[in-house]
């Protein structure tokens, strides 16, 4: 039995709030599931999560089939998709329906349980990032599943669970252009992961703390004041440097151009992905939008304040920078050539890395001075100096 | 050869464009105890040796003649004989040629290769063997090419049976599945993987197959394998009469909106081959048209080349197609197609321009108004993006030796600073009449290859509207747009001529063979895009994978005119 509760009342541990109501808790109170006691409440995060899941699922289908072919007929002065009810909308059920009746075909010699695994993985990695995701307050209830101290360090490493379904999916599929973009996307991976994270560090020095809700009360303040309208302390204003470094990392994380190399259509047919068909292909597909509205959660909470903004309450504010996030992968696309591997490689190790170092220990310098803490700030000279 | 061949040649002396014979004789005295035999043919004499003497006097032309372009190899057969063509040209004077004439036995046709001594004939070669089915000694490779490699027969044999089923197992197939260590040094373990690029896969711009052998991403080895477009073209040509039956097919060669200028090249052959007058009026036509083809086909080039480097359908390449389709828009006003144009007619064009005049110039104006537009859009999308430079300079290099080895023309060999182009350098039309220029680039990289397209662009831009001013002011009772031609043409047996065109590609030439009916005896086409990809190897071995794609990309090869 005690096996059993284990994972539960670590779930329920997790779910530490800073003051407001989190989701569960307010679940709870509201569906009178106190009663039930862990039990109750790990209905009540179920409900949260599934209703969450839904809300992201539906950015997704609006995303994949509909709004990135209007962004790319706006890019090519054409209309997009415009005959299929308002605003071609009802692309989305069309498409839904094509995919779904697609014949699965599984390739010879595939590597079984791990091939219908892969697609499962990378779906499901992304959007498991979003269980830490504060999505901003509503009605006194910050919507978000779980907020652990540690919440940064946890969605990355989420994130880069997606890697691992790539590389199963790549190698199960007994394809050569499938074994190539697996080995892509880890080469890739190793080389984005550190300057993404390094760059997110240098915000940790600045907001003293893992937990992501803290990162973002960190930003409520005022930083400057110009002609009566308060320019928010968003880390994005207070460091650009990293911001710029976190987006550059960011992009080759979630696999865009000009970093698209795992997928590299005209070099490697669609690398990894090229075997899946029909529900693995929705599924693979689900999952990098997934990713796109990931890293643009993370960057919207890291960086520019969460669910901060006037008027609309706080997920909405969230919802519309992560869509900022998938424009800008998509303005992307449709201008950057995309880089080769070896450069890629290069840029990463050679160029993001070392600047996103750079940027950490002059923000740990700064800070340090800033705060009054001259023996930090000369502990961290010395590693410079070093 | 023959003594049939001894008169028409005298005849074909007057249209020949000089005398040759003191070219012969200086030739003769190069080559010694070489020459059994001259020949005349309209375009070049032609010199004829023993099979076995190949190499030796192809290396003294091109060594100490100055002949380094092998334009073109023609095989065929006669009633008594085989007989292998290696047209040579020189990339300094595409005028001044020389057809060196190697016949064969009947019962043994062997001969020696050419392939050491150009490059460019290895392929070339293999279509001979392949087709006509005449053997060569010391190639380095002797393959079928175009068909596949169960098949029986050689198809342009007179004794080839066409009805005879080409019925092959799966078995006697190479089965493209099994484990593959192609490349490796030793057996079995290794290293290296082989891969199939293609026929289906998103960078080969048809049916090509790459056959690659990879060291990680890094080519070591590719093997373009061709003929998946194979439609006989060659043949279907031979069946048609000269007059009407033909001018559809070049069409359907470089099918990427070239039409006009694949025409040129069939019209050019046959007016030459015919005696044919070409009223000027007509010329400018052809000119303006072929210059809006040569857009439209650059512009095409340039998207997919953007979409082989981008990897998505991204603006780019959206923004080359609309460029493209304006340029569509007037070809189609002119010649009432919009790909299968079959606009001209031998002596001229099939109509005058559309009416109202006023109409067309204007919109044509407005595509030439709009292209500078354009032209800047593409340079701050592509040339001045810093990652498409880190993509594009300095990979798929070939130097110009190489490139004239490969006997690549047109873009590709401008970009590697080879000054060639038929258009000046061998003229027709009504381009010597005009201003324009050259475009050549020195980077030999597909940096250049797109920069020279880009800019070949603005010059046709130039040249048409040249041609407009020109057509607007024509006097309205001297717009005579097809000469006189017989309904029915005739030209003498065993006239022999191959000429060339500037075709969007490359040097796009043809043999016609007359055997004294209304059709060809023998009809053989010189592909650019067939060259130039040859050349591919040269470009990407010890590149990247993405590298290779590119370089595919910046050849711009079309599978209809390479495989024909």
């Amino acid at each position: 039995m005690s096996a059993g509760f284990g994972p539960l009342l670590a779930a329920v541990t997790l779910l530490q709030s800073n003051g407001a109501t989190m989701l569960p808790e307010w679940l709870a109170d509201v569906l009178r599931l106190d009663g039930l006691g862990v039990a109750g409440t790990a209905i009540a995060a179920l409900i949260g999560a599934f209703v969450i899941a839904n809300v992201l699922l539906i950015n997704a289908a609006l995303a994949g089939p509909w709004a990135k072919r209007k962004i790319a007929a706006a890019f090519w002065g054409k209309l997009g998709p415009n005959r299929m009810g308002p605003g071609g909308t009802l692309i989305i059920v069309a498409d839904a329906l094509r995919m779904l009746s697609k014949e699965l075909i599984v390739p010879e010699g595939a590597d079984r349980p791990a091939w219908d695994i892969a697609p499962i993985i990378v779906a499901g990695s992304a959007m498991l990032g979003f269980a830490v995701i504060p999505f901003g307050k509503i009605g006194g209830v910050q919507v978000q599943l779980a907020d652990p101290e540690i919440g940064l360090v946890l969605v990355f490493a989420i994130a880069s669970v997606t890697s691992v379904g790539l590389v199963m999916g790549g190698y199960a599929s007994k394809n050569k252009y499938s074994m190539l973009g697996s080995l892509r996307a880890v080469a890739q991976n190793i080389a984005y992961e550190i300057p993404l994270i390094v760059s997110a560090g240098s915000v940790v020095i600045f907001a003293g703390t893992l937990q992501l809700s803290g990162i973002v009360d960190a930003q409520t303040e005022t930083l400057v004041s110009v002609g009566g309208f308060g320019i928010p302390a968003w880390y994005a204003f207070v460091n650009p440097f990293a911001f710029i470094l976190f987006l550059t990392a960011n992009l080759a994380e979630v696999g865009r151009n000009p970093f698209d190399i795992p997928e590299a259509p005209t070099e490697i047919v669609a690398g990894y992905q090229t075997e899946y068909s029909s529900v693995y292909f929705v599924l693979i597909y689900l999952g990098e939008f997934l990713h796109i509205f990931l890293g643009g959660a993370l960057a919207a909470v890291v960086f520019l304040g969460g669910g901060a903004g006037p008027v609309l309450p706080g997920p909405v504010w969230l919802i519309v920078k992560m869509w900022a996030f998938f424009l800008f992968t998509q303005w992307a696309r449709q201008t950057f050539p995309r880089v080769r591997i070896d450069q890629l490689i290069e840029i990463g190790w050679k160029g993001l890395l070392v600047l996103a170092f750079a940027n950490l220990i002059l923000t740990a310098v700064l800070v340090g001075f800033l705060e009054g803490d001259v023996e930090f700030a000369f502990a961290s000279l010395q590693v410079i100096t070093a | 050869m023959s003594t049939g061949e001894e008169q028409s040649g005298d005849d074909a002396g007057e249209q020949a464009i000089e005398p040759t014979e003191a070219k012969v004789a200086e030739l003769q005295s190069l080559l010694g105890d070489h020459v059994l035999d001259t020949e005349e043919h309209l375009n070049a004499p032609g010199i004829v040796i023993r099979p076995d003497a190949v190499q030796a006097v192809l290396s003294t032309l091109k060594e100490e003649a100055g002949y380094d372009h092998c334009s073109c190899v023609t095989a065929q057969q006669y009633p008594d004989r085989y007989e292998s063509i290696y047209h040579l040209k020189k990339y300094a004077d595409p005028t001044d040629e020389v057809s060196v004439v190697v016949p064969t036995a009947r019962d043994d046709p062997t001969s020696e290769s050419g392939a050491p001594v150009y490059e460019t004939a290895s392929w070339h070669e293999r279509e001979a063997y392949d087709l006509v089915g005449i053997d060569y000694d010391d190639h380095p490779d002797l393959r079928r090419i175009l068909l596949p490699d169960t098949w029986q027969g050689h198809p342009l044999r007179e004794d080839y049976d066409q009805d005879r089923p080409q019925i092959v197992t799966l078995r006697e197939n190479a089965n493209p599945l099994l484990e593959d260590h192609r490349g490796s040094e030793e057996e079995g373990e290794s290293d290296t993987m082989f891969l199939n690029i293609g026929p289906h896969h998103p960078a080969t711009h048809g049916v090509l197959h790459l056959e690659t052998v990879l060291d990680g991403e890094q080519v070591l080895d590719v093997d373009p394998d061709i003929g998946y477009l194979h439609r006989c073209e060659e043949q279907m040509c031979q069946q048609g009469t000269y007059r009407h039956q033909i001018m559809p097919y070049p069409d359907r060669w470089d099918y990427i909106s070239a039409g006009l200028l694949n025409e040129w090249a069939y019209a050019r052959t046959a007016e030459d081959l015919a005696d044919i007058e070409v009223p000027e009026y007509a010329q400018v036509i052809r000119t303006m048209g072929a210059e809006l083809c040569r857009i439209a086909s650059h512009m095409l080039a340039m998207g997919t080349f953007a979409l082989d480097i981008n990897g998505d359908f991204t603006a780019t390449f959206m923004w080359a197609i609309r460029e493209r389709e304006r340029a569509q828009s007037v070809l189609e006003e002119l010649t009432g197609q919009r790909l299968m144009f079959n606009y001209f007619r031998l002596g001229g064009v099939a109509w005058d321009l559309p009416s109202p005049r006023e109409d067309f110039f204007e919109l044509t104006r407005d595509f030439l108004d709009g292209l500078p537009e354009a032209t800047r859009e593409f340079h701050d999308l592509l040339t001045n993006n810093e990652i498409m430079q880190l993509r594009t300079i300095d990979t798929g290099v070939i130097d110009p030796e190489t490139a004239k080895d490969f006997g690549c023309t047109g873009p590709v060999a401008r970009a590697s600073g080879i000054d060639y182009d038929l258009r000046r350098d061998d003229p027709y039309g009504y381009y010597d009449e005009l201003e324009w220029d050259v475009v050549t680039e020195d980077g030999c990289d597909n940096y250049s290859r797109l920069l020279v397209r880009m800019r070949e662009v603005e010059q046709s831009a130039k040249i048409i509207d040249q041609c407009i001013d020109l057509l607007e002011d024509w006097p309205e009772d001297e717009r005579e747009i097809q000469s006189n031609v017989p309904r029915t043409l005739k030209p003498e047996r065993d006239t022999e001529i191959y000429r060339a065109v500037e075709g969007a590609k490359g040097e796009l030439g043809i043999y016609i063979r007359a055997d004294g009916t209304d059709k060809p005896g023998r009809f053989k086409i010189r592909s650019p895009c067939f060259s130039n990809l040859q050349s591919l190897p040269a470009m990407a071995e010890g590149e990247y994978i993405p590298d290779l794609v590119a370089a595919l990309g910046s050849l711009d090869i079309v599978l209809g005119e390479v495989d024909r």
